[in-house]
């Protein structure tokens, strides 16, 4: 099977690494791709909580690895798209209960299986960053419009260009269109110019991300809101398909309560 | 950093002004050459070159310049016109070819 190891990653923590994996799997998936998401942050899992599938939880990556269980047995199938599920990892581990290496051999087995595997990345230039990078095939980086973490993501970057994992793409998450024409924050077009690297989309700052973190329900799953728009956009481009860049604009409380589109 | 604030003056959105530090702290991330080692570098240039001719020490700028791929440190040290040179006080006078 054709099979693209996506990592997900950045250099300053928080940008929305988890947020991005957990709705780019599942539009991924709603192209009727066969998809696995990995949590890669040993010690502080979240993946499986952002997806509402915390509950669900019986063995996890390191148990995998260890020899406690079988593949099938620690993925989590999530029934709310075709074909997607969840790897989780272990919570009360850290980053050295798994090694470049096991990562690249469990990578390769999902590969039989599965389309595309996307892996949450820990943030940071530390062994897990190393972990999650070494089976990538892409590498996404994420930046929020602000100057320290466009500046932590050069230096990631350039860890991903001397490791010749690659092509990496910027990915810019919590970008406001209004605030971007008032000149008050970076546009899209200042973060590729400084980063000299390519785009693969820019999801806009939504306050349905918060409300479907609550509930454990991406929204890329059925909201129709900018952000799950954007989340689609990266879906398709990532299949590679040409979408043109554009900001998704925030909808109004008009469309919100009485917008069908 | 007088004349990079010169250069983007009238462009000094938040945003704007976001990018050009973004611009300059990359420059030093990705050379590893620390702003303040740039300090350093120019007081060296300052006395070597000053030995041989006069400079005007005070307008002396070094700064690292990326262009794609390549770094290159860029110093400009402009001269000092003493007694029997022609120079910048003197615009008035066309440049003439020395002996
Ligand atoms: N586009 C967005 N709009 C609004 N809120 C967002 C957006 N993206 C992420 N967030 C919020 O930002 C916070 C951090 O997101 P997330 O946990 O995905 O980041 P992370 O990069 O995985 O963090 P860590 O480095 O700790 O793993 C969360 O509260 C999330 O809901
Ligand atoms: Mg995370």
């Amino acid at each position: 099977m054709q099979s693209v190891v996506v990592t997900v990653t950045s250099g300053k923590g928080g940008v929305g690494k988890t947020t991005c994996s957990a709705n780019i799997g599942c539009a991924l998936a709603l192209l009727q791709k066969k998809v696995v998401v990995i949590d890669g942050d040993i010690g502080l899992r979240n993946l499986d909580i952002v997806m509402g599938l915390e509950n669900r939880i019986v063995y996890d990556s390191v148990d995998y690895i260890e020899g406690r269980c079988r593949l099938r047995q620690a993925l989590i199938r999530d029934k709310r798209a075709p074909d997607l599920y969840v790897m989780p990892t272990a919570q009360t581990r850290d980053k050295t209960a798994v090694s470049a290496e096991q990562m690249v051999a469990m990578c390769d087995e999902l590969r039989k299986d599965y389309e595309y595997i996307i892996i949450d990345s820990p943030a940071g230039i530390e062994q897990g960053f190393h972990t999650c990078l070494a089976p990538a095939d892409r590498v996404l980086i994420v930046t929020n419009p602000e100057v320290s973490s466009v500046r932590d993501a050069d230096r990631v970057i350039g860890l991903v260009e001397a490791q010749e994992k690659g092509p990496a793409q910027i990915l810019i998450n919590r970008l406001m269109a209004a605030r971007v024409k008032k000149q008050e924050m970076l546009s899209m077009d200042d973060i590729v110019d400084v980063l000299s690297t390519e785009l693969i989309g820019a999801v806009p700052e939504d306050e349905a991300i918060l409300m479907s973190t609550n509930r454990g329900t991406p929204v890329a799953l059925n909201g129709r809101g900018p952000a799950a728009t954007a989340f689609h956009e990266i879906a398709l481009r990532l299949t590679g398909e040409e979408v043109p860049l554009r900001v998704q604009q925030p909808v109004s409380i008009f469309h919100r309560l009485f917008g069908k589109a | 950093m007088n004349a990079l604030k010169q250069l983007f003056k009238g462009h000094d959105s938040p945003a704007n002004t976001a990018k050009q530090r973004l611009r300059v702290v990359l420059i030093h991330d990705r050379t590893e050459i620390p702003a303040g080692m740039l300090e350093l570098i120019k007081d060296d240039v300052i006395s070597v070159i000053s030995r041989r001719v006069p400079i005007d020490r005070a307008n002396v700028t070094v700064h690292v310049d990326n262009a794609g791929n390549e770094n290159r440190l860029l110093v400009d040290i402009p001269l000092l016109a003493g007694d029997n040179r022609r120079g910048a006080s003197r615009t008035s006078i066309p440049r003439q070819r020395s002996s």
